[in-house]
């Protein structure tokens, strides 16, 4: 069976890669240090694939037909779609088996996602994939959520999808490690008049409710609310069903960065599923402290 | 007035000049805009490259966003374009409270 080595969200805002210089450097350095420890966690962890949530931004689908979560099944999907993303433009490997499996399975749970055996991968993906793994090789289960056109998926019933999502992984046969990753939010404006504009306390909260568990008053959130932290909040759904899929393990916060230049409140959080690693990880931490205050 | 035919016209613009899987190419450039059912309004806003007429039109905002970038508006630009038509919002969120 497979265990879910690695779970975590980042915010995806495309400047993070296009405009990477022009966030302050504190702030840049804070929200990319979190990243690099997440990658390097993925490779002492020996990730063997990923499960990637994000979210539609009339990519792969259109009016005629958008579907409010569409799981990749393909053996590889294409990305990124922008052409001025400075990301290598690349096929990048699906795992069929493990994508397979999570449609049957959530089919099973009362859920009715939509596949595509060909996934156009944008920003919402590749930024965050890129930093988990520069050589874009691990093989990636995208899922994308409507996140944007109404009527959207209710946060709760993304909540609800992340569980059974989690459940899925868990009960797949032809992997061990295996990570999942949120990516999109926290607050931000797009073509509207309040583009720039962060609701600090919004995403600050948000957080909060991750690392406490207090997940109830986020998921019975209506969408004309959350509105209030900017059309781009509706993102927040990538980040609950990483929270359903490992619960009841709460989160811990590794960045936030109200990044004005990249117009989004930049946060990156992680879910220790590997208690036994971390309390290693602790203890080694610990002993290299020790062993730096004996050399001063 | 077509609020799908508007989204449609301005999408499939949009996508023209965009990499499409192995393929690439700039479509843009011999757009036929002619095949969408348009209001007066609306083809002028398109032929215009006018953002304000398609945020009053109605036009999706993650659309509007991803045209603005493909007709070359910096975001600066188009944000004192919009700031016009921005309310006051009087409402709290919980997180406010």
């Amino acid at each position: 069976m497979a265990e879910i080595v690695l779970a975590y969200c980042a915010s995806h805002a495309p400047m993070m890669s296009s405009a990477r210089m022009a966030a302050p450097e504190e702030q840049r350095n804070h929200f990319f240090g979190a990243l690099d420890h997440i990658r390097e966690e993925a490779v002492a962890r020996g990730v063997e694939a990923c499960v990637v949530l994000s979210n539609e931004h009339y990519t792969n689908f259109f009016l005629e037909n958008f579907p409010q979560i569409c799981i990749g099944l393909g053996e590889k999907n294409w990305g990124p779609t922008e052409e001025w993303l400075p990301i290598d433009k690349v096929w990048v490997p699906g795992h069929a088996g493990l994508a397979n499996h999570i449609a049957q399975y959530t089919l099973n749970s009362g859920f009715d996602p939509a596949f595509s055996h060909q996934l156009e991968l944008d920003h919402g993906i590749m930024t965050v994939y890129y930093e988990l793994d520069h050589d874009m090789k691990i093989p990636l289960v995208p899922i994308v959520q409507n996140c944007a056109v109404p009527p959207l998926v209710p946060v709760r019933r993304a909540y609800e999808f992340g569980k059974a999502l989690g459940d899925a992984i868990r009960s797949y046969q032809g992997l061990q490690r295996v990570a999942i990753i949120g990516a999109g939010g926290l607050s931000h404006w797009i073509g509207n008049p309040r583009v720039g504009d962060i609701a600090e306390d919004f995403d600050r909260w948000f957080l909060e409710r991750l690392t406490r568990g207090e997940l109830d008053q986020v998921l019975d959130i209506p969408d004309s609310e959350l509105e209030l932290a900017g059309n781009g909040a509706h993102e927040i759904r990538s980040w609950v069903a990483v929270a359903g899929a490992v619960e009841p393990i709460r989160a811990r916060t590794l960045a936030y960065e109200p990044v004005y230049p990249w117009i989004t409140g930049m946060a990156v959080a992680e879910w220790e599923t590997l208690p036994e690693r971390d309390q290693t990880s602790a203890t080694v931490g610990a002993q290299e402290t020790r062993r730096e205050e004996s050399l001063t | 007035m077509s609020w799908y035919q508007m989204h449609r016209c301005v999408y499939d613009w949009v996508r023209a000049g965009e990499v499409n899987s192995a393929e690439g190419g700039d479509g843009r450039a011999g757009f036929d805009v002619s095949q969408y059912e348009l209001t007066d309004d609306e083809r002028k806003a398109f032929d215009n490259r006018d953002i304000a007429a398609f945020y009053t039109l109605g036009l999706h905002e993650v659309l509007i966003n991803r045209y603005a970038r493909a007709a070359g508006f910096a975001r600066d630009d188009y944000r004192k374009i919009l700031a016009p038509f921005g309310e006051k919002e009087e409402r709290k969120g919980r997180w406010q409270k």
